[in-house]
């Protein structure tokens, strides 16, 4: 389409020379493409070779030829400039809409020309808490994050202990029913108790919602508040008592208590560590990283007390608002939603502790169902405009359409969310799958592996160096994941994900990145170490360092 | 009184290409590089290319270039744009997102400051600047270039008040804005036409046609602009809406006279009318409404109207490139009095040299392009995780991402600093920016800071290439050698021994490749258009040939790919096109990118000399030799590994073709490319071989310990290699090999015309000169190999040596040999052990003085193991020498150098001829019967 266009504007110009050569008058008569794509010396060398020019017009020739390409091309010039005048002048071209569509670039594109910028208190309080996090203070904001953390705990084991005790009163007052069908209940009793229960159930759980709810939204109010304060009264040398405030908390914090009660969580995880290179050439160096454990192991708050809990968590802050994130791939079903399954759990998980810097997970999934709705409308609109690409892939897209309109995500699409309450992830891509991973036989071409190259992309174009990935592309595993498809499974993940990574190095020049593999924690051991086995072979692995010679 | 004397021989001695040297520096602009920093300034600024939408392919199948790649290509040209009143490039690099920073040279001052004054400027001086504009313009215009982004910003003025362009090349790397979201040009500058074209960005073009063009009339009507403003002293169109500015602009094609309008407009018209003739009559020229009738800057320049300003400017003189067929000297002459080259003192040495040796400089002493402008707060970009999308399809499209302010263009220049360079150089002593090159002693060190230099020296060489101190003293030795190429030939043999200094590898390279003559004129006598036949798998091998560098992938480095490659194939009738010539013409490109003359050049050097008869059509037989004389070379340096290699079937057939079918610019990256060559090009024809080995040697545990499918496995895709190791060691390798060992048949014949280049460097008496002179270039005497056929070539594992090269190592005609020169020192020689197999009755007849007799026949037992006797033991003490085996049947040699290498007996090779051959030559001994 585009060569079309360009070829408008391609016009053939004689070139005419005149020469003496002895008595006899020679004329070279060539055609020349307009505009002149070639080298003037290349031309000309062409013609001298070509035509068997003597050697003795070589620079009347050049001159002659490098003046006729000027004059013709400036003439080509002048006639396109007017041409282009003409039409507006005859009115062929709206004048206003013109001027306005130059006017909109300049102030869209250009800071000189562009509109202020209104002040955003989310960047401000970004730059705050990325200064302060990388001061002495850093100690002192993760000790209140944590304090709000146990409080939240509190409410939310306080809320489990108020519901665990209103179904086993529910349960026995069933029970009694249950045991007084048929003689003065009937089914109908039994339905209306059941529902009454559930009701009672609803009613309660709403109302711890709301209350976490506001709570949550006084903590992230306060905090943000006594953030900036700080943040002023730091900039203020003058005012000390707010650096004793610090510094007698750091004390505190050194002396806070070690507790082993988490080290027999951590054996159950096991580990692998690789350092590859990649590319044919020029290598770039990356690390992987195979792990067997629960997806929400790295999203989980934990009580301070084992040394590398604080620290980790640490680590997450400072990187928060700095060019190295981590991400996270989650696998969903085609709702926008936190109602079931692993969606659930990450939802309790991510509620488990205030975020005191992005909206709370709901509000960030109502704004991704609206910007979906969005993308939907745009998507459509294209297809109408490009009738021609909507017949050719026609048929197949039936279902997915049915989909669109129930504005479900369709397989291999994926929304993000960002948190800064999680304990070793800032972003979380929630890669919609289908009921095809479960199965054997997905291809490179299944719309979750597209996913997952998206999702690489997106890290090169944000920054996001650490990216967890599920190997088997389920989170638990069932019956019909045997051995065989497991292996099958890793091998085609391990392979697609090497060839991303390869492509990645194109996208942004090869910046070293962490990959980690996540697998189920219900594999064995054995499998584990099967699939360690596995990924050297397909990755290359770099060659120890040998530090004496032998020689 | 001594001291102060010797300073006043060395000016004496200073020979005329020292004086030339200055003269060049100090009075035309240098040919080779840019020209000198003087009192300009390193200015920086920074804008975003438009990203690509999400996949999608070009029309090869092969992912788009980024648009920022494309404009990396499309700048190179602009460093070579030289001109008095342009701003000199020097340097484009890629940030994170698609971000470019531009170097080049910076004046802070400019027309700017004249509206701060809000007054009027007097005529004469807007007439100059007039001139001086146009003057920029016009050569722009020559090189086929239009500025269009004019306006008071961009004209700078140097401390004389002399206009300086900034910013012409905007235009020009960006194809036309075609790769940028903003427009080019100030928005009251733009020329009607460009306004009505439209908007040149592609997803923005107003009538959904093809962009079209601004010419060079659309830089006169800015100028017109530009000097109406200055004439009146205030500046158009600045109180009201954008859209009205253009509206207004547009609507002037039906007014009659365009400067009293605009006056009017501005209340201004009494200044006008004021204005002497000639400058109305240029503001009516420039500010013509239809293109057809507005004048060129060419045009203007001769216009009468600046006739008087015209006069007063000196004419400038485009000055001759180091190749080329005219004389780079013949305008020089030697002022009458010398003294005054020498007077300036107290100057600062540093802003002499060119811009980009200081901008090199700069980084080397850490300078930070992003940091500078992070500093200046140009650069302000936002956490990115406030700026991650929220929904992305399936096909990779994003929503959800708000619109980022800090992508937005702003392209005000920020001066780099060099306070901190030159604080890193405040020691350096004045005498060290001028070295006086025909002074023996010059190349000692003789300052304190030179006593750190020669201490550098021993340093790893990514550390020289490093150290900024160093690195200066090496640009401004190899500069001042480069520029008495060739006459300092040898001279820059000898320095290109120590290093090569990254910023002029390329001349270097084309120096020690013997480059001379006009290769421009001879490069643009080839015809490069027509198309031919080897078209299709060019195009096929330009988009795959190390395209993770930026400048190779860039469509501009694609259309010179093709045309070096193909200026190649179609001057070479003989040879043909192989897959793999495209790696080989990469490192060659990379380094003169913008001279594709020299690169054709170096290329058309290179391949005779180590690839001799590689594209032949039928290459077989030339490579069938060479990977037998390779794997001859393994046997000899490593026999372990070749007897394992040998054993499991792994022979170079599989894996070494693409080493030396590319000189290895196939499996290493461009940045150890060039330090292998660097040693490589130093080296002869059989250097390849050394490296070949010395790779091998690097992977030796994994290659003995694996069985063949491994070491296929492993040699698909190399693993990292130790470049410095390998050439350290290749070296080492090279000096133990005797030269008639690598001897091939089809190798270059020896040169006909007694070429200087090996015999006149072997008079710096170096051990390095051993590296250099090719076996081949000696003449072939009946002492030299003879050759085999291929098929007992293949047969022999062991390789022979000549009977010359026995004489020679043996010092059997001591330090006369005729051949050798008498310098040659002894370190640079193997040592070396003989071992006769003839019989004791043979042997005591007359053999070579120091051999030692083992008769072949009782020699080994059935075990393959040697039958001890008191020469045995001194062949095991002398292991790792060389051993030399003589019999007077070459088979039963040969058997017995088998032998030797089943034993792991290194370096074992065998006489050529035989003994037979020395019996000739009389310099066979017989012992005294009493021992």
């Amino acid at each position: 389409m585009k060569r079309n266009k360009e070829k408008v504007n391609v016009s053939e110009k004689d070139f005419v020379f005149e020469f003496k050569a002895g008595r006899q008058q020679c004329v070279l008569k060539v055609p020349l493409q307009f505009p002149v794509q070639e080298n003037l010396n290349d031309l000309h060398g062409r013609f001298m070779l070509l035509h068997k020019i003597p050697c003795f017009v070589e620079n009347d020739l050049k001159t002659c030829l490098s003046n006729f390409i000027e004059r013709e091309t400036n003439q080509d010039y002048d006639r396109v400039a007017e041409k282009a005048l003409q039409s507006l002048m005859n009115s062929e071209v709206d004048i206003s809409e013109l001027t306005n569509a130059w006017a909109k670039t300049y102030s869209e594109t250009t800071l000189e020309h562009s509109h202020p910028e209104e002040p955003s208190w989310d960047e401000d309080f970004a730059d705050v808490y990325h200064e302060l996090i990388h001061s002495p203070a850093s100690d002192t904001l993760l000790n209140l994050e944590h304090n709000y953390f146990v409080s939240i705990s509190e409410l939310i084991s306080e809320r489990d202990m108020e519901i665990k005790k209103l179904q086993e009163r529910q349960a026995a007052a069933m029970d009694t029913v249950m045991q007084e069908l048929g003689k003065t209940f009937s089914d109908q009793d039994v339905n209306a108790v059941a529902s009454q229960h559930f009701d009672a159930q609803q009613v309660l759980e709403s109302k711890w919602a709301t209350e976490l709810k506001h709570v949550t939204g006084i903590q992230k109010q306060e905090y943000q508040e006594w953030v900036i304060k700080l943040h002023q009264d730091l900039k203020n040398p003058n005012n000390s008592t707010i650096n004793e405030e610090i510094k007698v908390q750091t004390n505190q914090l050194t002396e806070s208590p070690e507790s082993g009660s988490c080290l027999f969580e951590e054996q159950r995880q096991l580990e692998e560590s690789f350092t590859i290179h990649l590319g044919a050439q020029l290598k770039t160096m990356h690390n992987l990283r195979l792990v067997r454990s629960d997806v929400l192991e790295l999203c989980k708050h934990r009580q301070h007390g084992s040394s590398g809990v604080k620290l980790r968590r640490l680590q997450t802050a400072l990187s928060l608002y700095s060019s190295s994130l981590c991400g996270l791939v989650l696998l969903v079903d085609n709702r926008v939603n936190s109602y079931s399954g692993i969606k659930r759990d990450f939802s309790t998980v991510s509620m488990e502790c205030t975020d005191f810097h992005f909206p709370r997970l709901e509000e960030q999934l109502d704004i991704v169902q609206q910007v979906m709705l969005y993308a939907r409308a745009q998507q459509s609109s294209k297809l109408r405009e490009q009738p021609e690409l909507s017949r050719s892939s026609g048929a197949e897209d039936k279902n997915k359409n049915v989909d669109k309109k129930n504005g479900n995500i369709l397989p291999g699409e994926f929304y993000i969310t960002r948190h800064s309450n999680l304990s070793e992830v800032h972003v979380v891509f929630h890669l919609c799958v289908d009921d095809n991973v479960r199965s054997g036989n997905i291809t490179a071409r299944d719309p979750a592996i597209m996913g997952l190259r998206n999702i690489l992309k997106v890290c090169c174009t944000h920054d996001i160096t650490t990216i967890t990935i599920p190997l088997l592309l389920v989170h638990d595993m069932s019956e019909e994941m045997t051995i065989p498809w497991c292996l099958k499974r890793a091998e085609l993940v391990f392979k697609c994900v090497k060839g991303f990574m390869m492509e990645m190095a194109s996208w942004d020049g090869g910046i070293s990145r962490t990959v980690q593999f996540l697998v189920p924690q219900s594999i064995s051991e054995e499998m584990f170490y099967q699939l360690s086995n596995m990924l050297p072979q397909i990755f290359r692995v770099s060659s120890t360092l040998t530090l004496t010679s032998k020689r | 009184m001594r001291a102060e004397y010797i300073p006043c021989v060395k000016v004496k001695r200073q020979r005329v290409t020292d004086i030339v040297d200055t003269l060049h520096r100090r009075d035309v602009y240098s040919g080779m590089s840019m020209k000198p920093l003087r009192d300009a300034m390193l200015g920086a600024f920074t804008f975003f290319a438009s990203p690509l939408p999400h996949d999608v392919c070009g029309s090869n199948g092969l992912p788009l270039t980024p648009n920022s790649i494309k404009i990396l290509g499309r700048f190179q040209v602009l460093k070579t744009i030289c001109h008095p009143r342009l701003c000199q490039y020097v340097d484009i690099s890629r940030g994170k997102h698609e971000r470019l920073v531009v170097v080049a040279e910076h004046y802070e001052n400019n027309l700017m400051n004249f509206h701060k004054q809000c007054k009027p400027l007097c005529p004469d001086q807007v007439l100059q600047i007039a001139y001086e504009i146009l003057e920029g313009l016009d050569y722009m215009n020559r090189h086929g270039m239009v500025h269009r982004a004019l306006c008071p910003q961009n004209v700078l003025l140097d401390c004389k008040g002399n206009v300086k362009l900034a910013k012409f090349g905007f235009y020009h790397m960006t194809d036309r804005g075609a790769d940028v979201d903003f427009p080019i040009g100030h928005p009251s500058y733009l020329a009607p036409e460009v306004i009505a074209q439209g908007l040149t960005h592609r997803s923005r073009s107003f009538y959904g046609k093809a962009p079209s063009v601004s010419g060079p009339k659309a830089d006169v009507w800015s100028l017109g602009v530009l000097l109406f403003e200055l004439c009146v002293g205030r500046r158009l169109w600045q109180n009201i809406e954008k859209n009205e500015s253009f509206k207004f602009i547009l609507n002037l094609g039906c007014m009659d006279d365009i400067v009293t309008v605009l006056a009017e407009e501005h209340g201004c018209l009494e200044v006008i009318k004021e204005l002497p003739e000639n400058l109305t009559i240029l503001l009516r020229k420039c500010l013509t409404f239809l293109p057809s009738k507005r004048p060129t800057p060419a045009q203007l320049l001769d216009d009468p109207v600046l006739e008087h300003v015209s006069g007063l400017m000196e004419p400038f003189y485009k000055s001759i490139s180091l190749f080329s067929s005219s004389l780079r000297s013949a305008h020089l002459e030697l002022p009458d009095d010398i003294t005054n080259l020498c007077k300036d003192e107290g100057e600062d040495y540093l802003t002499e040299r060119a811009i980009d040796e200081v901008y090199y400089l700069w980084c080397l002493a850490g300078g930070d392009l992003e940091k500078e402008l992070i500093n200046k707060d140009i650069i302000r970009s936002k956490p990115s995780i406030c700026t991650i999308s929220k929904f992305i399809l399936d096909d990779g499209q994003s929503f959800g991402q708000g619109r980022d302010r800090s992508f937005l263009l702003d392209d005000t220049t920020v001066t780099l600093s060099l306070c901190q360079l030159n604080n890193r150089l405040k020691d350096v002593a004045g005498e060290a920016y001028y070295p006086l090159l025909e002074d023996e002693q010059s190349n000692l060190p003789h300052s304190s800071s030179n006593n750190e230099l020669s201490s550098t020296v021993s340093l790893p060489l990514i550390i020289r290439e490093r150290d900024t101190e160093y690195q200066l003293m090496r640009i401004v030795l190899f500069d001042r050698l480069l520029k008495a190429y060739p006459y300092k030939k040898n001279h820059v043999w000898k320095e290109a021994r120590v290093d090569i200094p990254p910023l002029f590898r390329g001349l270097v390279w084309a120096a020690l490749l013997g480059v001379e003559g006009d290769i421009q004129a001879k490069y643009d006598g080839i015809d490069k258009d027509t198309p031919i036949p080897t078209d299709r798998q060019i195009e096929v091998d330009i988009p795959r040939c190390h395209q993770y560098d930026e400048l190779l992938s860039s469509p501009q480095g694609h259309v010179k790919f093709r045309r070096v490659l193909k200026a190649w194939v179609v001057s070479h009738p003989d040879l043909v096109y192989w897959q793999g010539l495209d790696s080989l013409c990469a490192p060659f490109l990379y380094l003169n990118f913008n001279n594709e003359a020299l690169a054709y050049a170096c290329m058309s050097a290179f391949i005779p000399k180590y690839l001799y008869n590689f594209f032949l059509k039928d290459n077989s037989h030339v490579i069938q030799e060479y990977l037998t004389v390779f794997s001859q070379s393994i046997a000899f340096h490593d026999p372990e590994l070749s007897s394992h290699l040998n054993e499991i079937g792994f022979i170079p057939d599989l894996y070494a073709i693409p080493w030396f079918l590319t000189m290895f610019t196939h499996v290493f990256p461009l940045h150890k490319i060039f330090h292998l060559w660097d040693t490589l090009l130093l080296g002869n024809s059989s250097f390849p071989f050394c490296i070949g080995v010395a790779i091998l040697q690097q992977l030796r545990d994994r290659l003995l310990a694996n069985g063949f499918n491994e070491c296929i496995l492993l040699f698909s895709d190399l693993p990292e290699i130790d470049i410095e190791r390998c050439v350290r060691e290749s070296i080492n390798l090279f000096c133990w090999t005797p030269k008639s060992a690598t001897y091939r048949q089809h190798a270059q014949a020896p040169k006909t015309t007694g070429d200087g280049s090996s015999i006149s460097i072997s008079s710096f008496g170096k051990t390095s000169i051993y590296l250099q002179s090719d076996y081949q270039d000696f003449t072939k005497t009946d002492l030299s190999r003879e050759p085999l056929k291929l098929s007992d070539l293949k047969a022999e594992l062991s390789p022979r040596i000549s009977a010359e090269d026995l004489i020679d190592l043996c010092e059997l005609r001591g330090s006369s040999h005729f051949k050798t020169p008498n310098k040659r020192a002894k370190v640079g020689k193997p040592k070396i052990l003989a071992v006769d197999i003839r019989s004791p009755e043979d042997f005591n007849r007359g053999h070579i003085s120091g051999s030692i007799n083992i008769p072949y026949n009782p020699s080994f037992g059935s075990d393959g193991e040697l039958v001890t006797c008191p020469a045995v033991n001194t062949l095991s003490s002398y292991r790792g020498r060389v051993i030399i085996v003589l019999s007077n049947m070459v088979k039963n040699a040969v058997m017995f150098a088998t032998h030797l290498l089943k034993l792991n007996y290194p370096r074992v090779c065998v006489l050529d001829g035989g003994i037979n051959k020395m019996k000739v030559t009389g310099l066979l001994t017989v012992p005294s019967p009493q021992i």
